[in-house]
């Protein structure tokens, strides 16, 4: 049996607590508070704690979904990534670009993030950019 | 200390072995593996506390028949103790590694990170309770100035369930705690007082004052002190010593008869 520690960082909110992932067979089991961690101190919010849970949730979401007529339907990322374009650019042509926004997560890294509010700016042509850890 | 833990990996006395080990620059728990022996040398005694014996009972769900080493405090030496006697883990197949801790007439040295406690600040000494008083101090209020500075503790509850789910000794699959009709879902604090009395009503017997409680609340809500009370009256009323004894607690319901005796007077 292999049971490891991996140190992380919350991906809930922007304050940014340590914790551990600990994995026993490579399957995450329970979130632990990061003890020495110089911002949290060990201590976690209610979502910190539970952070291991949607890892293994059944209602994961694994593939992108498109909804058609109303139900959503499994669809390859080329093909959703396609009718997205496809849906902002008619959107775009007929409304302006500022008839659309990014709303970015702090689920993905600071990298990704960087890269959406690019194509928000330089694709879209838009200043509409969020981020959810800005609550 | 290393030469006996890789001895004990090497002779399979234990299958793996709870330790600490730095991991950049920070003292995290770690699961010492015959396949990976040589990891043994970078072994250290950690002054931040983890809960081994909690990572034990989640490696024995698993397995059953897994044999684990840990390193192991005192209050870590009582937790296996309460988790052994109800059955969580078993004696036979938990070998630990005793490491100082606390300062005794034995052992002067201080090795745990509870042993640096912060002094709280001067509201919190004025209107709440100061998380480093003992119990007798905190009996001397008077009633009303009592139910005030505890509610005042208390209403800043932030619900993270943290005191629950670091607690070595708390491994019951279903949580009173989340009984919807005992505390109301969605509400923030939660029903105050009733969340943490009703936690510390199932401290009693339980609580073996390890302190990781107090340690991972946000709100720095006395929790030692209140479950050290609790476990008090448990020892002044049933004469049970929580953590020492080998028996289950006076307020084991499952079985065939209910043994709440008193102390005799």
């Amino acid at each position: 049996m292999k049971c490891t520690f991996v140190p992380s960082v919350c991906s809930y909110c922007g304050t940014g607590c340590g914790l551990l992932f600990e994995t026993i067979d490579g399957r995450i089991n329970s979130t632990i508070p990061m003890k020495t961690h110089p911002v949290s101190q060990g201590k976690l919010c209610i979502k910190g704690w539970n952070l291991h849970e949607h890892i293994n949730s059944p209602m994961r979401l694994k593939q992108p979904m498109v909804k058609t007529f109303g139900r959503f339907i499994n669809a390859s990322w080329e093909e959703a990534i396609q009718i997205t374009a496809d849906r902002f650019k008619e959107i775009i042509v007929e409304h302006g670009p500022d008839s659309v926004g990014v709303l970015v997560s702090a689920k993905m890294s600071n990298e990704e993030n960087y890269l959406a509010q690019k194509l928000a700016r330089a694709v879209f042509g838009t200043n509409n950019v969020d981020h959810c850890a800005r609550l | 200390m290393k030469k006996k833990v890789k001895k004990w990996l090497e002779d399979g006395s234990v299958d793996v072995f709870l330790g600490y080990k730095m991991v950049h620059g920070h003292p995290l728990p770690h699961c010492f593996t015959l396949e990976d022996v040589a990891e043994v040398d970078e072994l250290i005694v950690s002054e931040a506390r983890y809960s081994l014996e909690k990572i034990a009972t989640h490696l024995t769900r698993q397995d059953p028949k897994i044999k684990i080493g840990l390193l192991a405090r005192d209050c870590n030496q009582r937790a296996i103790n309460i988790l052994s006697v109800w059955h969580q883990l078993d004696l036979e197949k938990i070998k630990t590694l005793n490491v100082n801790c606390c300062p005794s007439n034995l052992k002067a040295h201080p090795d745990c990170s509870y042993m640096t406690v912060e002094t709280p600040g001067a509201y919190k000494q004025q209107v709440g309770i100061d998380n480093t008083i003992d119990t007798e101090t905190a009996d001397a209020f008077s009633k009303e100035a009592k139910t005030i500075r505890w509610m005042y503790e208390f209403q800043k509850c932030i619900k993270c369930y943290g005191c629950r789910n670091i607690c070595p000794v708390c491994f019951c699959t279903e949580c009173s705690l989340e009984h919807k009709d005992l505390i109301g879902p969605g509400n923030l604090p939660p029903q105050v007082p009733i969340f943490h009395l009703v936690r510390a009503a199932h401290m009693a017997g339980r609580c073996i004052d390890c302190g990781l409680c107090e340690d991972a609340c946000p709100m720095d809500i006395p929790l030692r002190l209140l479950y050290r009370k609790v476990n008090r009256i448990v020892k002044d009323v049933f004469d049970y010593d929580t953590g020492e004894s080998s028996e289950q607690s006076p307020f084991s319901l499952i079985g065939d008869s209910v043994k709440l005796t008193l102390k005799p007077m």
